[in-house]
Order: C-alpha cells, then structure tokens, then sequence
C-alpha cells in the first residue's frame, strides 16, 4: 500500500529531496563552487516540482493532432514557467561563478574558511 | 495615449534608459546624467499623476496583450502600488541628485555608465514588482532586482566586496527558491499563478489541502523573510550594505529590503487573506520576529566601530518596526507599518547620504572620528542630526509620528508587551545615535572653529541633504496630508 503511494508520487518526492540536499550543500559546505551547485541542485529540485505538477496520467505534450479526437494533454502552463525559471538559475550561476573567479584572484582561495581567515587577518593589521 | 498604458510606459523608460546609456559613452557623461534626471523627473510626474488617478477616479488594470487574467500577465495600478512606486520615485531622483555631484565614492570614472545602467534596470524591477499581480511574474522582477543589487554591491573593484556580494548572492538564492516553492504549492491547490484569481478559491484549496498552503505560507514568509533581512535572517544586510559604495547603499537600505517586505504583505493580504492567516496564528509569529529584531539589531548597532555597519544593523531593527505594524494583521498597524516604510526611507536615505559625504571628504568611517566634525561638515552633519533624532523617535520629526501610530496600534490590539519593546528599542537607538550627534557638535578639541575650515562641497550634494532634512520635518509637521494616501493604501489590502 505505502509502495504504491511513493510510485504514486515518486515526482514529489524527488523534487522534496532534491531541495532538501541543495539546502544541504548550500548551508554547510565550505568550497564556494560547491555552494553555488548546491543552488542549482535546489533549483532543479522545485523546477522538478513544477513540472510535476502539471503531468496528467496517460497525457501527451500539447501539440494538436488534427488526425486523433479527444486527446487528453498534459498541462503546458508549468513547464513554459520553468523555462524562465531556467534561464534566472543560469543567469545566477553565471554572475556568482564571475565573483568566485574575482575572489580567487584576490585571495588565492576558494575556501569559506580560509577567506574568513584572511578577512579577519587583514582587519586586524588596520 | 491611454492611462492604461501609464505603468508600461514608466517601466519602458527606465529600461530604454538603461540601453541608451552604453550607447551614448563616447559623448560626455553630463548628457547621460541630464537625459537620467529628465527620465527619472517624467516617472515621478507619471507616477504621481497615477497616485491621484486611482484615489479619485479608479483603480487601473492592464493585461498584457488583451490575454485574459488567467493566462497572461497583469499590471493592476490601485493606492498600494502607486503610492510606494511615487515614493520609490522620489527618493530615487533624491539620491541620483546626490550621485550626480561626484560622490560615487570608490567607483572609477569609466564604471560610472554601468553604475547606472544598473540603477535604472533595478528600478524598473520594483515597479515591476509593485505593479505585477501575478506571483510567477514577481518572482522573475525579483530576481532581476536580486541580480542587479549584488552587481551594484560588487562594482566597486575593492577585496571585500567580492565576498560580500557572494554571500549575498547565496542567501538571496535561498530566499527566491523558497519563494518560488511556495508559488509551486499554491499553484498546486488552486492551479493559479494571478493573485486575484487565487485569493478567489484559496478559501477552498484550504479546506480540501490544508498542507500545501500551510507549507506554501511557510516557504513564502521565509524567503521573502530573508530578502527583507527580518532578524535571524539579516546575516548578510551589515556586510552587504557597508561595502556598497554610499549611494548604492542609501537605495538598498532605504527601498530595497523595503520592497520585499511589500510582496510580504501582498502575498499575507491578497493571496492568503485575513481567516486563513487567523487560523494560523501567523500574527504571533510575525510579532516575536520583530519583537526580536526590534531589540537584537539595535544591540548589534551598539557594538559597531564601522558607521555604515551601524546604519545597517539600525536597519535590521527598523524593518522589526515595520513588521511589527505588519503582523498585527489591522488597520491601523498597517497604516503605522506603511507610515514607517515611508519616513525610514527618507531618514536612512539622510543618514547614508550625509555620512557618504563625510567618507567622500575625510576617508575616514570609524565612529570615533566624527568628534568635531560638525564644525567642518556642518550641512551633512546637520541633516545627520535630524534624521538621527527622527531615528530615535523625537517629535516634529517623522520617526515620531511613525512611533506614535505604531504604539496606538499596539494598543489598539492590546499587546502592552511590545509597547514596551518599542520604548526599550528606542532608548538603545539613543545609544548609539547621541553620543556621534553630541561630540559632533560639542567637542572640538582635533578642529579649532574657522570659517575657512568648513569643506568646500558641489551644490548637487547639498541640495538633496537639504531637501531630505526638510521632508523628515515636514513629513513629521504635517503627516495627514500624506496619511490620505496611506489609508487607502491599507484600505486596498483590507477587505
């Protein structure tokens, strides 16, 4: 019974765990590219999400075939959402890729730790 | 030309600005200045003139392309929106007066085109965002404005900023997903994405799937919770807003966070409305949070060597306040919550502005070198002082009217508690704002008093100190004229 419910909803359940390990990545580790997949993979969860939301059992893509009668589509409203979506994440990912490659020029490092080191370091000669 | 059209074209203006601006860089850089000011004057007439429209006549509604409300997108224009777009309109043109004369202090000269390309992009995204009422469509405004406040934190070419502007990338990140999870959810239990639309069937997605719109309200208030650096959410707001340069910070301090606190309360009042937030409890939430804020981020204020790291954590108990009017879900916290939005955005615009000037002049942002400085400084010290006292909450200024109506609304819902919290909030911002005020002024032991010694400053950056002193006062004389406008802008968000 249970094992039907996760098929039943094997979407949700992804996209949940998708965000769920982004946060994960995002909070705790230190390596700033790391950071910064996190972001993606938490994007990628609630995009899954989205997207899952508008699947129909048994639908197909919305595209009218003149030929078939009573077709049943799935919903396009989503998915044509999530393609701006897409395109915001990359644009975020792009320019905080651009600030890390400005960072490492400056200190050398990509480590949040080692960063905060140098910054409280160089706060201090002042 | 319709009145429809009014909000499109404001926004086209700014965003045909931004894209004229690259093209005119071989001319010199007086006519991009005059052609912003001219682009930002006609905003504010338009603006104001839709302010008037829909209080006298009726509110506006546009959809994009004659598409109906459920599959496009639509602008409505009613007392909210308009009211803050003017706001925003005019301090904008207050502190691009400012920006004007020089002081951009840490950008070099040929960055100064893209320091406005940005400003006007991250303008047209907020009124975006006011105008929009469609969830998915604020969210994209949102992240244009995300994008364009770190670009504008990291275009100084200074060390620190970097990392500052990378961790407010992160946590803003965190903050957009959970707000568009949130939007997931609802569209999930009621398979609408236009405000209108959903606050008409979220009563029975409630009933039928109590889970999604608990869950999605979470997601919402925490996102947008730490956008708008709400207390245990602020961690980013000091570093961020002390490493921009001083113009930049006085638009992120005085509008931006203010911004994400008005989708807060679209979202609380037009998408989830009164029972559903009632049911909830989230008006005690909302209060502890900005009970906490309201004390914790004066206390950090007090600590603070760095001046600007000071304005941003008064910040952090500022928007405390404004939460506070917020999330005693009434008419009048409201009216004081909007009031406050209103008189913080001119006094934090003050602050910053004069303290840009002093940094501008003597390179120095240590508290402790502000001793004697209204002796050379006397103008930006002075507007400093004003908007201090309004800080504090001193009558004839608006932080006072603002305090008022917030305490007759805390009153009015007897909660004697944070009534309290607002009088011990205000006596820490005495702390930290008299002692710079008094030895300013009092002690001029490092500058004998001359004539000749007062500093020499462009008319372009005085004027608008002087304008933000007299509006603090003015706006605290005479607060019913704009109260008009307040009132129904929180009338428009109650049913």
């Amino acid at each position: 019974m249970w094992l039907d419910r996760i098929i039943e909803n094997i979407n949700y359940i992804g996209a949940i765990a998708l965000f769920v390990i982004g946060l994960r990545i995002v909070v705790t580790h230190s390596n700033l590219i790391k950071r910064i997949m996190g972001i993606n993979i938490m994007g990628t969860g609630v995009f899954l999400f989205f997207v899952a939301i508008g699947n129909v059992t048994g639908g197909v893509p919305p595209i009218v075939n003149p030929e078939v009668e009573d077709q049943l589509f799935i919903n396009p409203i989503p998915s044509v959402l999530i393609l701006t979506g897409i395109v915001v994440v990359v644009s975020i990912t792009v320019y905080s890729l651009s600030l890390v490659v400005k960072i490492y020029e400056n200190y050398k490092t990509i480590d949040q730790k080692e960063l905060s080191k140098l910054i409280s370091e160089e706060n201090n000669e002042h | 030309m319709n009145i429809e059209q009014l909000p499109i074209i404001n926004l086209l203006l700014f965003l045909l600005m931004a894209l004229v601006i690259p093209l005119l860089k071989r001319k010199p850089f007086k006519i991009t200045l005059i052609l912003g000011f001219v682009v930002l004057g006609l905003v504010l007439i338009s603006s104001g003139y839709l302010l008037w429209y829909v209080n006298n006549v009726e509110v506006i509604h546009y959809t994009f392309g004659g598409h109906e409300a459920r599959f496009g997108i639509e602008f409505i224009v009613d007392p909210f929106s308009a009211l803050f777009t003017t706001i925003i309109a005019g301090l904008a043109a207050i502190i691009y007066i400012y920006s004007s004369g020089d002081a951009t202090e840490g950008i070099e000269k040929t960055e100064y085109g893209r320091y406005y390309v940005l400003l006007f992009i991250l303008l047209m995204s907020m009124f975006g965002i006011l105008y929009t009422n469609d969830l998915f469509n604020t969210y994209v405004f949102i992240e244009i404005l995300s994008i364009t406040t770190c670009a504008i934190i990291s275009i100084k070419k200074k060390k620190d900023t970097y990392t500052s502007a990378f961790r407010y990338v992160m946590m803003n990140e965190l903050g957009s997903l959970s707000y568009l999870f949130g939007v997931a959810l609802i569209y999930m239990a009621t398979g609408f994405t236009n405000i209108t639309l959903i606050s008409e069937s979220i009563q029975n997605a409630y009933a039928s799937y109590p889970v999604n719109i608990i869950v999605a309200l979470g997601f919402m208030i925490i996102g947008l919770g730490i956008k708008a650096a709400i207390f245990p959410f602020h961690i980013w707001l000091p570093d961020a807003h002390s490493a921009a340069p001083s113009t930049s910070s006085a638009i992120l301090s005085a509008i931006v966070i203010k911004v994400y606190i008005l989708v807060l309360v679209k979202v609380l009042f037009r998408v989830f409305k009164l029972d559903i937030l009632n049911e909830m409890n989230i008006s005690t939430i909302l209060l502890v949070l900005a009970g906490v804020a309201m004390i914790m981020g004066s206390v950090f204020a007090i600590a603070q060597k760095d001046v600007k790291r000071m304005l941003g954590y008064s910040s952090v108990a500022q928007m405390g306040y404004i939460l506070l009017g917020i999330g005693l879900l009434s008419f009048e916290g409201l009216r004081a919550a909007f009031f406050h939005i209103l008189s913080h955005g001119l006094m934090k615009t003050a602050l910053f502005l004069s303290v840009g000037e002093i940094i501008y002049y003597k390179k120095t942002r240590k508290v402790n070198d502000f001793d004697g400085m209204g002796f050379i400084m006397p103008v930006a010290m002075g507007v400093f002082s004003i908007a201090a006292l309004g800080m504090i909450g001193i009558p004839l200024t608006s932080g006072f009217i603002s305090k008022l109506n917030l305490g007759v609304a805390v009153l009015d819902q007897n909660q004697i508690i944070f009534l309290v919290i607002l009088i011990v909030s205000s006596l820490l911002n005495v702390i930290y704002y008299l002692p710079i005020i008094i030895l300013a002024f009092l002690k001029n032991e490092k500058y004998r008093y001359r004539l000749k010694s007062i500093e020499p400053t462009p008319r372009t950056m005085i004027a608008p100190l002087v304008l933000l002193g007299v509006l603090i006062v003015v706006v605290g004389l005479f607060p019913n004229q704009i109260m008009i406008f307040i009132e129904a802008a929180a009338n428009s968000l109650l049913p």
